[in-house]
């Protein structure tokens, strides 16, 4: 009897996962799997994820799970992180907890360095809730509550998470962006971006563009083209820190 | 009073059909209470109505068991299973739920009545209108003429069709479903003909590419992403009543893409 084919680190049971078809976070999730697989840390790994969509992850990985609410995930990675240092810890969150409600603790996690890996799902809207205006939407992109799309001279222009945890990173942080539409080059970053805190060198945060077809009201074809031409436009890929 | 119980997978319109038949029953100044119940997902969960219509007010809006049961799809049927008594209507899905589902409540309830919902409307209109389909069906057993229905089908949906032929096909549905009930000989089979046959391996002497429809949301990633276009939706449903994709086996270069690219693990190829 052949099986579905998923990463060794993802739980059988709980499949097919809870998120819409097409999802991008989805496929992140199935890349952040493959790249828990290939550095063998799933005996030793905490996964903790936030509220919104990425609440759906809690019995995504047979790996020990908590789950928390808006942004705190980071703190309570570090808090784990502190009294178990040779666990390796993930926060996964999305943009909302992430740069809107729980920015503080990812900017002061940055500040101290601590030593734990954030992942940053940026979909461009509050996903879960049923896609509102969220800081990364884009410039006139159209959501429940911008009907006639994001002005700029209402709500301002979208959050650079990257560039402004760049900012007041410490060396040895590691701060990417990448997208989960190539499988290639987000594995490479989340890997690295683990490696970062096994190695034990210092903060790493890889936010990823994701899609959302149902809250965008898209269908296949222009949600990946959304990703890869106007998100990207706006959000450059690539290594933002890595030293 | 009568209390109705609709239970189907997210996506398929659950909450649409309880949304028209309050509606009717308002517009015959009954009263009626009604309360959506889902999971935290957007899509993919079961979902849940709880419907009453009653002449006299309505104390709470929950309840035990259920006089009228609608049930969308296998998943449904363990949600609804508690709620079934001996005077329950039960109106199905006869094309989506299995024999094995069905069995143990057939002598369970009082008439079971089986629609092939999602085999008309797969074959006649689009997979999206089953809802409809089943809504007819559940219009008839609360004694409403078709009339009624597609007045209140207006009132919730107007302005969601957008083309009058997406209003004509909904409706055709409705008075398909409509007449599908009158003409059941309660107690009589009109039964499920069981899951279809679906082929899941496409291989030649190379590699086999096998897709998983328990798995398969339909999102349509591995058709689009294919470099040589090798990957087709055709008929045949998956969970989620969503479109399969089909391999075109000699085109198929085996470079793994697609399971690569599938969310949620649904393909796999296997060069020999």
């Amino acid at each position: 009897m052949t099986e579905p084919v998923f990463p060794k680190s993802w739980k059988k049971e709980s499949k097919p996962h809870k998120f819409c078809p097409g999802c991008g976070q989805a496929l992140a999730l199935k890349i952040l799997g493959y790249a828990i697989d290939e550095l063998d840390i799933a005996k030793k790994l905490v996964y903790g994820c936030d509220i919104g969509c990425s609440l759906l992850t809690w019995d995504m990985f047979n790996v020990d799970t908590i789950q928390t609410h808006h942004g705190r995930v980071i703190p309570t990675m570090v808090g784990f992180k502190l009294a178990k240092p040779e666990a390796i810890t993930i926060a996964f969150l999305g943009d909302g907890g992430g740069y809107a409600i729980g920015a503080q603790h990812l900017v002061n996690a940055a500040m101290r360095n601590d030593k734990i890996t954030v992942i940053l799902i940026n979909n461009a809207n509050y996903a879960m809730t049923g896609g509102q205006l969220a800081p990364t939407t884009l410039v006139g992109q159209k959501t429940d509550t911008t009907p006639n799309g994001r002005d700029e001279a209402v709500f301002g222009n979208p959050i650079h998470g990257p560039e402004m945890i760049a900012a007041i990173a410490a060396p040895g942080a590691y701060i990417a962006r990448t997208t989960s539409n190539n499988f290639e080059d987000c594995k490479d970053k989340i890997k690295k971006a683990l490696q970062n805190q096994i190695d034990g060198k210092g903060f790493s945060f890889v936010e990823i563009l994701s899609m959302c077809p149902v809250n965008w009201k898209t269908n296949t074809v222009e949600s990946l083209e959304y990703v890869d031409k106007n998100m990207a436009n706006i959000f450059p890929l690539g290594e933002i820190k890595n030293d | 009073m009568i209390k109705i119980l609709l239970a189907g997978e997210g996506g398929q319109g659950v909450q649409t059909v309880a949304k028209i038949i309050t509606e009717a029953a308002q517009a015959r100044n009954e009263k009626t209470s009604f309360i959506p119940s889902f999971g935290v997902e957007q899509r993919g969960g079961v979902s849940l109505a709880y419907i009453q219509i009653a002449e006299e007010n309505i104390p709470y809006p929950r309840f035990e068991t259920a006089d009228i049961i609608v049930a969308f799809c296998n998943r449904a049927i363990k949600a609804i299973e508690n709620y079934i008594t001996d005077q329950t209507i039960f109106i199905y899905d006869s094309s989506a739920i299995s024999d094995d589902f069905l069995e143990p409540i057939k002598s369970k309830v009082k008439i079971h009545i089986g629609i092939p919902a999602q085999k008309i409307a797969k074959e006649k209109y689009s997979t999206k209108i089953l809802n409809m389909i089943l809504l007819g069906a559940l219009a008839h057993q609360l004694k409403f003429n078709l009339e009624e229905v597609k007045s209140a089908t207006h009132k919730t949906l107007g302005d969601k069709f957008k083309t009058e032929e997406v209003e004509k096909m909904n409706l055709d549905a409705l008075a398909e479903g409509l007449t599908l009930s009158e003409n059941f000989d309660s107690k009589s089979e009109f039964v499920g003909s069981g899951k279809p046959e679906i082929k899941l391996e496409f291989s030649d002497d190379k590699k086999t590419w096998t897709r998983f429809p328990e798995h398969c949301k339909g999102c349509g990633l591995c058709v689009f992403r294919c470099p040589v276009k090798a990957i087709q939706f055709k008929k045949e449903v998956g969970f989620l009543g969503n479109p399969l994709p089909e391999v075109d086996i000699e085109k198929c270069i085996a470079c793994g893409m697609c399971q690569r690219t599938c969310p949620d693990g649904a393909i796999r190829l296997e060069k020999k």
